[in-house]
């Protein structure tokens, strides 16, 4: 019943397809195969250990990348900790309460906070945040709670997991809001009237509203997270760059974007260092890579199921 | 077999899992105005996408049966849908002129698109042909670099129907060409497609009797996917064999 | 009478809190704009116009411009064509196996962490070249540029309203040219701002580039198989020297990078009404 006629739309475009399945499929090779030496002389303890050294005798090496995978957790877990309720309460802001003028300057803002590039989030992050953390939070903090573990490391510099979580939670709040934000738009109307009309106040019919869009919410800070996690530049310039795995966020420490950033450099003098900077890269893309299905996951499970 | 323009054999048509068009076999002949009418949504529009072929650009529409145009099997294996449509022109029921385009390159774009002519006078003689013979050269002669959106409903229309007729098709199918045009524009319309019928076949679906009454020489009722009657609609009208038929036609059924 | 009750308390703190949050969400972006004006500015005003035009011996940015605009030229020579195609494919066929694949890879490349694509692209191009280059860098960009467009390209597309795409394959044109000379024609001005959106943003990209590049400060670039300069990479690098002046002239070329930013994207992003962040 239908045409068998040769499809020359197919002709024209499968090419470029085809291209773009085998850079994809070129980049996963690249990485397996360059970290293969690396995993294959250290095993699981390449991802377990703590260790960097660096040495003249390739046999002296050894490297542990786990402060880099720690590092990368931790920041973007207290990145999205501290967006949360930035995020919600900016799409609620937006929704609800501002004039339609208003409400269309902070979509844009936000657009625009999404796609500043990264390197003036660092720049402001290194002279300005830095030393601001430093003075107003981490050192009276310090002086006065450095008996619970978190706050345990005296700021000397400032550069730790929490300025880099503060400065990621900057930047990824517009992403995790934007989704947010549009689920909780397309909430029907008459479910507003609805939590109106049982005469809740503001803040209860808001609870029962973004009660309705949860997954959208958790959705939203998952990608949020998967966005963290792969910042390379923001990040390394404020987190202190040291090998240390500690939960204290008064810390320097590293992720592992900022690890490869840092000593690709380095890497081309010692014999047994690349690789293991390609196994760290193997290891961000299987984390983003999860997250970022997991999101996108729940999403769109929660959007069949809804009909919204 | 060749003595008719379109020829449906147990036209059957599924959306999904819904059935729109159930068995219908109806002879179309040739230079007439054949009304394709029926209640709102029974159905027409989708039988008349079937007859050039449109249809398929919806992919959850599955035809099954066969149509002829012209004596030709139009869904055998090896047929280009590009041939067919080619030769069957479309009017739509809300006039859809490509907006980028201006009057004259809406005409236009079908007979370059498909290397129907040459040179660049032969082009512009055939859209002054089209759009006199859709009755709107006097109206946008001194306007051609317009665009559309300058235009009446009415008058949009028209120039679809330059567009299509820009492609000396043999067959003309309209999908409730007036029903969004405002009661002037309809009657020129109609007139306009009564004028047709001396070189084209002409089918236009309809949900209005009197305007199948006023515009067609035949006339095929459908009523939830199924034909009930077909026949000269002098006949139909004043003499309807069926009951439901009898209902439409004086308006009981809408 | 005024009422209180500990429900109507909770009340007013949630306003309070949520009126105060968004403040703080967009508060940071202000406070950007302001250092970098106030850091920058003073920087450019005393240096005048060799800021633009000098080489780094002069204190200027000249080459660092010259490189982004060539990076963002030959990035879109290289990407455009491909991703318009493949997202031309995927509005077309979005239900095939081959389709539904290819929107999934464009989603997985869309958020695949820039620093990655880099050190893939220094694998294959760097090494075997021997030595940094412009091309390189492109290239790179390239591969971060393309999932953007092709995904505005076929938004863009399904915009287009069903009864075109009716009017224009029942002239009976044919499927590639119902397509590319309707229906994209159509859709240009999404297709546009799509791609505008997306060179902007790979003009401001950094970890891309630290592996491919290179950096070329001095002089300006000749040669797209050399060693070129960007305007965030060199920031990164300036950033990170301990000298006074070098962090004079990060500010400064922040701010160059800030304008040239916020000038393509506050307009393109006013036109646009979707935009994939």
């Amino acid at each position: 019943m239908y045409s068998r006629v040769a499809d020359r739309f197919r002709l024209i475009t499968s090419p470029a397809v085809f291209f773009v399945f085998i850079l994809f499929c070129g980049m996963l090779a690249v990485y397996f195969s360059n970290a293969y030496p690396a995993i294959r002389r250290e095993g699981v303890h390449l991802f377990l250990d703590n260790t960097w050294r660096a040495a003249e005798e390739p046999e002296e090496e050894y490297y542990g990348i786990a402060a880099a995978i720690w590092g990368s957790i931790y920041t973007s877990s207290i990145a999205i900790l501290i967006s949360m309720p930035l995020a919600i309460s900016y799409s609620i802001f937006v929704v609800d309460c501002a004039p339609k003028r208003v409400k269309n300057v902070l979509i844009i803002t936000s657009d625009v906070m999404a796609g500043l590039p990264t390197i003036i989030y660092g720049i402001w992050g290194v002279f300005v945040l830095v030393p601001f953390m430093k003075r107003y939070v981490m050192t009276p903090l310090y002086e006065h709670l450095h008996f619970i573990p978190l706050f345990s490391t005296p700021p000397i510099s400032g550069f730790s997991y929490l300025s880099a979580g503060v400065l990621l939670a900057i930047m990824v709040t517009p992403f995790s809001s934007a989704i947010i934000r549009e689920a909780y738009q397309m909430v029907p109307f008459r479910y507003r009237e609805g939590a109106y009309a049982l005469g809740l106040t503001r803040y209860e019919a808001t609870k029962v509203l973004l009660g309705y869009i949860k997954p959208a919410i958790y959705s939203g800070l998952v990608l949020a997270f998967g966005r963290a996690i792969g910042e390379t530049v923001a990040v390394s310039l404020v987190i202190g760059n040291s090998f240390n795995l500690t939960p204290s966020i008064f810390s320097p420490g590293y992720t592992i974007s900022s690890l490869i950033a840092n000593q690709f450099g380095n890497s081309f003098i010692y014999g047994h260092m690349r690789p293991v900077l390609y196994a760290a890269g193997l290891v961000l893309f299987l984390i983003g890579f999860l997250v970022n299905l997991a999101g996108m996951f729940i999403l769109r499970r929660w959007k069949k199921n809804v009909e919204i | 077999m060749n003595n008719y323009a379109i020829e449906t054999r147990k036209l059957t048509i599924f959306y999904g899992e819904n059935r729109v068009i159930n068995r219908v076999s109806l002879k179309i002949p040739k230079n007439v105005v054949f009304a394709l009418m029926g209640p709102s949504g029974c159905g027409k529009s989708t039988m008349l996408r079937a007859f050039n072929r449109i249809l398929e650009l919806n992919k959850d529409a599955k035809i099954m049966g066969k149509v002829f145009l012209m004596g030709q099997n139009i869904y055998a294996p090896n047929i280009d849908p590009s041939d067919i449509r080619r030769k069957v022109g479309m009017v739509f029921q809300y006039p859809n002129p490509f907006p980028h385009l201006t009057i004259y390159e809406n005409v236009a774009m079908g007979i370059k698109l498909n290397g129907l002519l040459k040179s660049k006078e032969e082009v512009e003689r055939r859209v002054k042909w089209a759009l006199k013979r859709a009755w709107l050269w006097d109206e946008v002669k001194d306007r051609l670099q317009d665009y559309p959106s300058n235009l009446s409903g009415g008058q949009n229309q028209r120039l679809i129907i330059a567009r299509a007729l820009a492609l000396k098709p043999k067959v003309l199918l309209m999908d409730e060409p007036t029903a969004n045009i405002d009661p002037v524009g309809t009657r020129k319309i109609e007139d306009l497609i009564y004028s047709l019928k001396e070189e084209y076949t002409v089918v236009i679906v309809t949900h209005s009797p009197t305007q199948a009454a006023r515009v067609s020489d035949c006339v095929g009722f459908l009523y939830l996917g199924k034909l009930v009657e077909s026949g000269r609609t002098k006949e139909i009208f004043e003499r309807p064999q069926h009951e439901l038929t009898e209902k439409f036609v004086t308006g009981e059924l809408v | 009478m005024w009422k209180f009750s500990l429900r109507m308390a909770k009340d007013r703190v949630f306003i309070v809190a949520v009126s105060a949050f968004t403040i703080l969400t967009v508060y940071p972006l202000l406070h950007i704009i302001y250092s970098v004006a106030r850091n920058g500015l003073p920087v450019i005003m005393e240096r005048g116009p060799t800021f633009f035009t000098g080489g780094m011996s002069e204190a200027g940015i000249g080459p660092a411009i010259a490189g982004t605009f060539l990076l963002v030229l030959l990035s879109s020579l290289i990407g455009l064509p491909i991703a318009f195609l493949v997202g031309v494919y995927a509005y077309e066929y979005p239900d095939s196996l081959i389709g539904r694949t290819t929107q999934a890879l464009l989603q997985i490349m869309l958020e695949f962490p820039t620093v990655l694509v880099g050190v893939f692209v220094m694998d294959i191009i760097v090494l075997p070249m021997g030595t940094f280059s412009a091309l390189a860098g492109a290239f790179a960009l390239a591969i971060i540029m393309m999932p953007y467009v092709a995904v505005y390209t076929k938004e863009a597309m399904r915009q287009i309203p069903f009864t075109y795409r009716e009017a224009s394959f029942g002239l009976g044109v044919g499927r590639v040219k119902a397509i590319f000379r309707i229906l994209v024609p159509l859709a240009k001005r999404g297709i546009t701002t799509g791609i505008l959106i997306s060179m902007a943003k790979v003009a401001g990209e950094t970890a891309p580039l630290l592996f491919t590049a290179g950096g070329l400060y001095e002089s300006y670039p000749t040669s797209v198989t050399e060693p070129v300069g960007a305007i965030p990479l060199l920031i990164y690098t300036l950033i990170q020297s301990p000298s006074k002046d070098a962090h004079s002239m990060a500010w400064g070329a922040s701010l160059v990078l800030l304008i040239f930013f916020l000038g393509v994207f506050i307009p393109i992003r006013r036109s646009l009404k979707v935009v994939r962040l």
